[in-house]
């Protein structure tokens, strides 16, 4: 009875379907990264800025819809909070595509394993968010799905020590080759934090609604 | 799921007649439970020094850690699974010889290492994936 009051309307679901989607989006632009990484091929970072601008007008449709009148009032703020917590994990993603693609060379192979370890993490976390979302307005524990998050950003954690480690040993070119793989490195550990924060905000909405 | 899909593949090593400060300052720095020592000669085999190892024979017979060397506190052999293996066989491992961690092997290799916080995230994530796709 309480689903049907809270999301069973049309417009809910379509809000809901939206969501799902900008999830999906991410992380089909996480996996187009991971490839081009992967494969140190640039060519292919160019499905991360073209799944960014798509994710970018689902997002500007998502928020209209709830205000608009989906959802009741005092959920609006936090449903659009959290749309905004995942664009800001795209935003991430494209900092660290737009860095790697400016590096203007391959991936030092020193730190190449580590880079394409923590883009795995990426992807995986967003795949549970997406589940965790699915689990807020259906059936199955949250609880599950934002621990199984957790345990992801901490091995990320650990993996940035790593990296860390590596690059403060590694002989720096010039001022700006050294600030570019500072910043796709801070950019690509940091998509982790954000999508834990996200996870956090369902808990939040989770909460709100009993 | 397999061993190989979950295992860490950073193993420190250090050598057998360091001594055991070494082996702690190692630890510490690098944020690891164990080291594992490389034989010395053919006949030799892996060993391993953990931090159980340097708590219950070194620190609690009040043993000189600057001149006790990590080869006379050594776990030999090593308990090792294969990395084609499934996960299960690492839980009965552990829980046989009450230990915290298995190496992984291919061949006469060792490629790996898993330890029961490795075992039950695995776990965790695959519980929470359940019901869902893939």
């Amino acid at each position: 009875m309480l689903e049907k009051i809270f999301f069973g309307s049309k417009k809910e679901q379509n809000v809901i379907e939206k969501i799902k989607k900008h999830i999906q989006i991410l992380h089909d632009a996480a996996h187009c990264f991971k490839k081009a990484i992967e494969e140190q091929d640039k060519e292919q970072l160019y499905c991360v800025s073209d799944l960014e601008r798509e994710a970018d007008s689902i997002r500007r449709e998502i928020i209209s819809m709830i205000y608009e009148g989906a959802f009741l009032p005092y959920l609006r703020s936090n449903l659009c909070r959290f749309v905004e917590i995942v664009e800001k994990a795209f935003d991430l993603l494209k900092d660290a595509a737009s860095e790697f693609e400016n590096m203007g060379q391959e991936l030092d192979q020193e730190i190449e394993e580590e880079c394409i370890k923590v883009a795995d993490r990426n992807m995986k976390m967003i795949d549970m968010l997406l589940i965790a979302f699915e689990t807020l307005f259906g059936k199955g524990d949250l609880r599950d799905k934002t621990l199984a998050i957790r345990i992801f950003e901490k091995q990320v954690d650990e993996i940035k020590f790593d990296l860390i480690k590596k690059l403060t040993g590694k002989e720096v070119r010039n001022f700006w080759h050294g600030k570019m793989l500072s910043d796709f490195v801070t950019s690509l550990t940091e998509i982790s934090n954000v999508i834990e924060d996200a996870s956090d905000y369902l808990i939040i909405i989770k909460v709100s609604l009993r | 799921m397999k061993i190989v899909e979950i295992m860490t593949k950073k193993l420190e090593t250090i050598e057998a007649d360091a001594p055991i400060y070494d082996a702690i300052e190692k630890m510490i720095d690098r944020r690891i439970r164990s080291l594992l020592i490389k034989p010395t000669d053919e006949r030799d085999v892996y060993g391993v020094i953990t931090v159980r190892d340097i708590v219950n024979k070194a620190l609690a017979k009040n043993l000189d850690l600057n001149k006790t060397k990590v080869n006379e506190v050594t776990s030999k052999p090593l308990v090792c699974v294969d990395k084609g293996m499934d996960i299960d066989h690492a839980i009965t491992l552990m829980n046989k010889f009450n230990i915290s961690r298995v190496f992984v092997n291919d061949g006469k290799e060792i490629i790996g290492i898993i330890s029961l916080l490795d075992v039950l995230s695995a776990e965790l994530i695959k519980r929470a994936r359940e019901g869902h796709r893939a």
